[in-house]
């Protein structure tokens, strides 16, 4: 099919003018003929592919490819069936639909081909490639940097010689250094097993379609084409947008769209992770997961036994002379709840004031304040395990740094052996000392960008008012910065009630501990859904917890959207 | 081969919204130099586009040579294009830049080379090749987009006001650069300016737009003497034309008009070229006279019915000449509800005082608020019809 | 806020300035110091109280300074004495003698020592032997409270003078030593080398696939025109609010369907879509003027050379940033590694887990765990350090402008 190419262009340079000269050519309608019969027989495997997805292969096949391969094969043979026709009948739609689905089943053709040929566990014999041949790896790395210093060098001299070797030099380091890797890393299981895929004859057929219908993609994808249909220039763009788009939208559909959904589908039963269970609750889980008991007790103190069946005692009080009594049925998930709110209160004012303080005294033109500002930007990116690992020994009750430092300056016992983290008044005070020392310096570099919008005439004119500085940080600055506090809090609050790793780590070896002090929603969602098996009712705990958190986001999206939307989007 | 053929050609932006360009009727001949000219948004820049393919074309037929290009994309139209902020490739250098096109045509490398040194050898730019576009001036920037344009030996070379970025200077040189590649290379050029003085030095014939319509399309000398309608007689000339309401009297042989408080006799030179003047006695017209066709009294040797006194405003001495600006105590002339000038977006208008600009030998000496005696080349004055604009042809 | 430049007051402020920003910083690397000093510590050295910044280790001799055979031998000190005290045998007998008019002190000495004065007392109620003792010089009477075993010390200088005591309550000699040998045990036995490898796979791939999807999609987004464009990029948009946690479940059933627990291409495929990073590139091909594109349009460009020729290389800052903002979010990723790589297989594990499951407080491996959070911590410190420039700036411009 590749011989169409010829009738794209052809170039006269001996006049020293090139001309583009299009013909109807002979080869374009024997290859579209081609294409016609093309179409049908790829409706035939779609037909074979249907029974292949619902009796042969069914057995081998989880239900969901199942049902998604059922979906696109009838799919795939409407889409075919009518190219068929609209390609000899040379219709102006035929394009953009044998396009659509010589394309789909390229791409889906594809993965199922890899996936045939094991590609994707392969990527484990990768890592243990990687492992085996580290060192030929850190070399092509140097290499490659070489190689990058090397460009940087070229960008302003572009003809100079030196670089230009250099980079040669780069290249060739890297390539010696790949063929070192590829034989410590030893793929030959890997070729093994790839030859032995290959002879299966369900591989060899999904290597077939996914090539036919490449090629068929190609030919009607070319300017020759687009002319023999009659492409509108408006459609032409149309699909080649939708064709770059595709990588990303494919996985922003197979990868979020889809989860999303089928999240809120699966929180409507009582499903569990292996599949084998899963009945249709309706609105069960959500139900479960949000009563709440409200009973006026005979005396303080008083226990379960004053609440409905099932429910279990989330909180004691006195009001207004009469024992109160307060039970859920899911005790767990509204301790968390109650942990997450006191964790949210304390945790972004002390993640938020002092990048606000800090910020103001960053701005001031000094000497030394971009070391500072990279110095408090990095707990941000070091990586939530390494940082909570080490809080962790540093809040150790009897070797810890913490506990030192405050007998050091007389603010504890010496070797009273405060227990941070085993005792449930302090635990969640400590993940909040975490949270907030990790994220204060971005939450500072937040408030620099904010105080580029504030106008220096503003400081000038305080100053020559005679306002000092705590004047001017108070009536200017805070007030001016008043967009960016609200944005800051509101993507503080978000991090905040997606608590997890920290309390995952520093509670160890029991996570939520001490006696739930610091079980948070994203940890007993896990736990219901990993531990117990619970997937339903854990993903009705998601949307519950997306919810609240949405409450949060729907605030900023709008302006979010504002600024995402200001370059040209009409 | 490559004459640019619109055949009703319109361009609508939003499914409902005005027409850009409307119904434009416009044939390029091959090796001609076309200037589209116009005032901004007046549709000259989309017709331009549509030529490249830039903008969609939703209605008529657009022709390069023989081939209805409608829906063929831009770079399988021949063509090439200068942009008015050059969009030269910033990361790529001079020789880079023009040898782009070569390289994505699969045009052997050696060839590439010598066409892109003879293209930058004809501009002047041999000794830059190497050097990136943030390193070259605004003029060699400009070169560069030519010598970008000049490689491909396109059929048709489209500029879309090239030198507006350039300082005046420079802007001169460049313009008799352009005429000269123009003119030896033999190509189709559609150049679109809203500089006036570009339109009427650069192009073989002229199209003025406005609205989205074209107005007028002839060689620059037609476009100043036969001007087809009040705007065109309104937008080219620089200072603009004198345009003022007049009550036309007297009688067929030697018709008056009176405008203000004076009162003008015409020349029958000027009834041969608007018959139908003498039609207009008794009723008004629109009265338009160029700076030039004011003398100082005694410079001419014209009768005493065609002269004026007019109190001086202002006196610009140029040297070669003086322009004296007085006004009348009449509303200027309006086209469309607007004062004719207001367009250009020239100084802002009085709605009840019409401006007049005289070009005088510069041997004179005129003070402000000084009177001054003038004579009026009557028999080279135009005349249109105030309702439609139309000339009395 | 900008501080005055002149006067003693301007001076105070400056001081206090510094002052504050050096404090902070102080916290802010604190804990940093902390990991990379008990990284280096040896095992007994972590549980030491006060706990320190430097790295000990014992002192020793070569055991043939001493007149004995095998390795080297750890050095004492007595309080009484500078001298250095080698402990060269730990399982001596040791009777430890109790004065009889100060009942309270304790003088231990080797069981041979003492002579026996034939007399008796009677210590709580218990009939003991009076022994006569030399100590510095002087007789003492004691008795035998106890019989135990404890070491031998010998003067390094003087061997000479021998000492016995229990080994715990002699302080040992300790100086400067970093075990840099953590680095290497953590690695290559608690298989820490094999996540760190995984770990820089994913995070090359996650990195790679998500600057070419990016690309494509941003490329779409900001320059090819089609209906319905801007309503889906809405829809990008708004894909960004939503929590991860709401997509786990899910992702882990789409990942148990496809074949992939446990495996790393579940922790890869899934992220090499990103929809922020469509969202930085198409922010900065916006911003490219639109006659560039259009000149190479004119130029016979397709629009595959025009964003690999043209587009891509003018891209570069936003790429830095994208790649630097996936390297951090590869790297660190720890939720969805712990859903997915679940069966205890070390082979499919990225480092923030096999950190995670490395001995938690208080494990006697205290030192081999901070040397992995080390080697964890300080390759995206080190991407950030070099690439802040980018970083700083996207941080702040992703949601305020």
């Amino acid at each position: 099919m590749s011989e169409t190419n010829s009738v794209d262009a052809t170039i006269d340079s001996s006049d020293g003018v090139s001309r583009r000269i299009t013909r109807p050519d002979g080869d374009l309608g024997a290859s579209l003929k081609l294409l016609s019969l093309w179409h049908l027989f790829g409706a035939a495997t779609c037909v074979i592919g249907i029974l292949l997805a619902r009796r042969g292969g069914a057995a081998e096949l989880p239900w969901m490819p199942r049902f998604a391969l059922q979906g696109f094969f009838s799919f795939a043979f409407v889409a075919h069936m009518a190219s068929a026709y609209g390609v000899s009948a040379r219709t102006r739609w035929a394009r953009p639909a044998s396009l659509a689905v010589n394309y789909l089943v390229t791409l889906v053709g594809a993965a199922a081909t890899l996936h045939l040929f094991n590609a994707y566990r392969a990527i484990g014999d990768l890592g243990e490639g990687l492992y085996k041949a580290f060192v030929p790896f850190l070399v092509i790395c140097v290499g490659l940097i070489w190689v990058l210093v090397a460009g940087q060098l070229l960008a302003n001299r572009p003809t100079a010689v030196g670089p230009n070797n250099l980079r040669k030099a780069g290249w060739g380091l890297a390539a010696l250094a790949g063929v070192w890797f590829v034989i410590k890393a030893d793929p030959s299981g890997l070729i093994s097993s790839f030859g032995d895929s290959i002879t299966r004859s369900l591989t060899m057929g999904a290597l077939a379609l996914t090539i036919c219908s490449a090629l068929a993609t190609r030919l009607m994808w070319s300017r020759a084409a687009a002319q023999h249909f009659g492409t509108k220039a408006s459609t032409e763009q149309a699909l080649s947008g939708l064709a770059f788009l595709s990588p990303n939208l494919i996985g922003f559909l197979v990868f979020f769209a889809f989860p999303l959904l089928f999240s809120l589908w699966v929180s409507f039963f009582d499903w569990d992770t292996t599949n084998t269970h899963r009945d249709f609750i309706g609105l069960g889980n959500y139900v479960k997961a949000l009563s709440l008991d409200f009973s006026s007790a005979p005396q303080a103190n008083a226990g379960t036994e004053a609440l409905k069946p099932g429910y279990q005692v989330l909180m004691n009080m006195d009001w207004f002379g009469q024992h109160w009594l307060i039970g859920a049925r899911d005790i767990e998930f509204w301790l968390s709840l109650r942990n997450i709110t006191v964790f949210l209160v304390l945790a972004v004012p002390l993640a938020v004031l002092p990048a606000l303080l800090l910020s103001s005294v960053l701005t001031s033109r000094l000497p030394g304040m971009k070391i500072f500002r990279t110095i408090y930007f990095i707990p941000s990116v070091a990586g939530v395990i390494g940082v909570a690992i080490v809080w962790g020994q540093m809040f150790d009750a009897t070797i810890g740094w913490i506990n030192y430092l405050l007998d050091l300056v007389g603010l504890s016992e010496a070797g009273a052996g405060q227990g941070w983290l085993t005792e449930r008044s302090t635990a969640l005070l400590a993940m909040v000392i975490v949270f907030a020392w990790m994220s204060f310096g971005f939450n500072t570099v937040l408030y620099l960008a904010g105080h580029q919008g504030i106008p220096k005439e503003l400081y000038e004119a305080a100053e020559i008012d005679g306002a000092n500085p705590w004047q001017i940080f108070r009536k200017i600055t805070v007030p001016q910065l008043r967009n960016t506090t609200f944005y800051v809090v509101i993507t503080t609050s978000i991090l905040a009630l997606q608590l997890f790793d920290i309390v995952w780590i520093l509670a160890r070896p029991a996570p939520g501990g001490p006696n739930n002090a610091t079980r948070t929603p994203v940890l007993t969602l896990y736990q219901e859904a990993f531990t117990n098996n619970r997937q339903g009712y854990a993903s009705a705990l998601a949307w519950v917890l997306f919810i609240i958190i949405f409450g949060f986001t729907s605030f900023q999206f709008r302006r979010q959207r504002d600024v995402a939307t200001s370059g040209g989007l009409s | 081969m490559s004459v640019v053929s619109f055949s009703s050609v319109s361009k609508q932006y939003k499914g409902d919204g005005p027409l850009a360009v409307d119904a434009l009727d416009l044939t390029i001949e091959d090796g001609e130099f076309m200037v589209l000219v116009g005032p901004s948004g007046c549709g000259k820049s989309t017709a331009l586009r549509m030529i490249a393919g830039l903008e969609e074309i939703t209605g008529g037929e657009l022709r390069i040579g023989e081939r209805v290009v409608n829906d063929v994309p831009p770079g399988d139209r021949d063509i090439a294009m200068v942009f008015q902020n050059y969009a030269l490739y910033p990361h790529m250098t001079v020789r880079a830049n023009i040898g782009f096109a070569l390289e994505v045509a699969k045009v052997p490398k050696a060839e590439i080379k010598s066409r892109t040194e003879d293209a930058a050898e004809m501009l002047g730019l041999t000794e830059y090749l190497d050097r990136l576009p943030k390193a070259l001036s605004g003029g060699q920037r400009q070169r560069v987009a030519m010598g970008r344009a000049i490689v491909r030996s396109p059929q048709v070379f489209l500029m879309d006001e090239p030198l507006s970025n350039l300082d005046a200077k420079l802007r001169v040189q460049m313009r008799s650069e352009i005429i000269h590649i123009q003119k030896r290379l033999g190509t189709t050029m559609v150049y679109v300016t809203h500089d006036q003085i570009e339109a009427m030095t650069m192009g073989h014939r002229v199209a003025v737009m406005r609205k989205g319509l074209l107005q007028q399309v002839a060689a620059p000398q037609d476009l100043y003497h036969r001007p087809a309608n009040l705007f065109v007689a309104a937008f080219i000339g620089s200072p603009a034309m004198n345009l003022v309401t007049a009550a036309v009297g007297g009688s067929a042989e030697r018709p008056t008009v009176t405008f203000a408080e004076h009162t003008l006799a015409i020349d029958h030179g000027a009834i041969e070229r608007y018959p139908k003047l003498p039609d207009r006695i008794g009723s008004t017209v629109i009265l338009g006279l160029r700076p030039e066709h004011f003398v100082m009294e005694g410079d001419a040797d014209l009768p005493d019915d065609q002269k004026l006194t007019l109190n001086v405003d202002l006196a610009e001495a140029m040297g070669a000449e003086v322009h004296i600006h007085a006004h009348l105590d009449v509303p200027p002339v309006e086209l469309d509800g607007a004062p004719v000038a207001a367009e250009e977006g020239e100084e802002e208008l009085s709605t009840s005082t019409t401006n007049i600009i005289a070009r005088v030998e510069g041997i004179h000496t005129v003070r402000e608020d000084e009177d001054v005696r003038l004579a009026v080349k009557t028999h080279l004055a135009h005349f249109f019809d105030p309702a439609t604009g139309d000339p009395l042809r | 806020m900008s501080v005055r430049r002149k006067g003693p007051r301007a001076t105070a402020v400056r001081v206090l300035t510094y002052t504050i920003l050096v404090a902070v910083a102080a916290i802010v690397v604190f804990p940093f110091v902390v990991a990379v000093a008990t990284s280096t510590k040896n095992s007994q050295d972590i549980f030491n109280y006060p706990p320190t910044l430097i790295p000990r280790e014992a002192q020793t001799v070569p055991a043939a300074d001493v007149g004995l055979e095998g390795d080297s031998i750890p050095l004492y000190a007595f309080a009484d004495t500078d001298a250095e005290f080698a402990l060269v045998d730990n399982n001596v007998s040791v009777a430890e003698f109790r004065p009889l008019d100060d009942l309270e002190r304790v003088i231990r000495l080797d069981v041979s020592s003492g002579e026996r004065t034939g007399e008796t007392v009677t210590i709580d109620g218990e009939e003991e032997d009076v022994f006569l003792i030399e100590v510095d010089g002087a007789q003492l009477e004691v008795y035998r409270s106890r019989l135990t075993s404890g070491g031998l010390f010998v003067d390094v200088a003087d061997p000479s003078d021998a000492r016995v005591d229990l080994v715990n309550l002699v302080e040992p000699l300790e100086q400067f030593g970093p075990r840099l040998e953590n680095f290497r045990e953590v690695v290559v036995e608690k298989d820490l080398g094999r996540s760190l490898t995984n770990t820089i796979l994913v995070t090359i791939i996650v990195v790679a696939g998500q600057i070419i999807t990016s690309i494509f999609g941003g490329y779409a987004f900001a320059r090819i025109d089609f209906k319905g464009r801007d309503r889906l990029f809405l829809l990008y948009l708004g894909s960004v609010m939503v929590p991860f946690v709401v997509l786990i479940i899910p992702l882990f059933q789409l990942m148990l369907q496809f074949g992939w627990l446990d495996n790393l291409a579940a922790l890869i495929i899934p992220f090499t879509f990103t929809a922020y990073g469509t969202f930085l590139m198409r922010q900065f091909f916006v911003a490219i003027p639109k006659e560039i594109e259009e000149a190479a349009l004119l130029d016979n460009a397709s629009r595959s050379t025009i964003l690999w020729k043209i587009m891509v290389p003018l891209a570069r800052p936003a790429i830095a940033t994208l790649s630097t903002f996936g390297f951090l979010y590869a790297w660190n990723s720890f939720f969805w590694p712990l859903v997915i790589i679940n069966s205890g297989n070390p082979d499919g594990r990225v480092l923030s887990l096999t950190l995670s499951t490395l001995g938690g407080r208080g494990s006697a491996d205290l030192n081999l765990v901070f040397a992995g959070a080390v080697i964890a911590m300080t390759p995206p410190i080190l991407v950030f350090l070099f690439a802040q420039r980018y970083f700083v700036e996207n941080s702040a411009s992703s949601g305020l402008k």
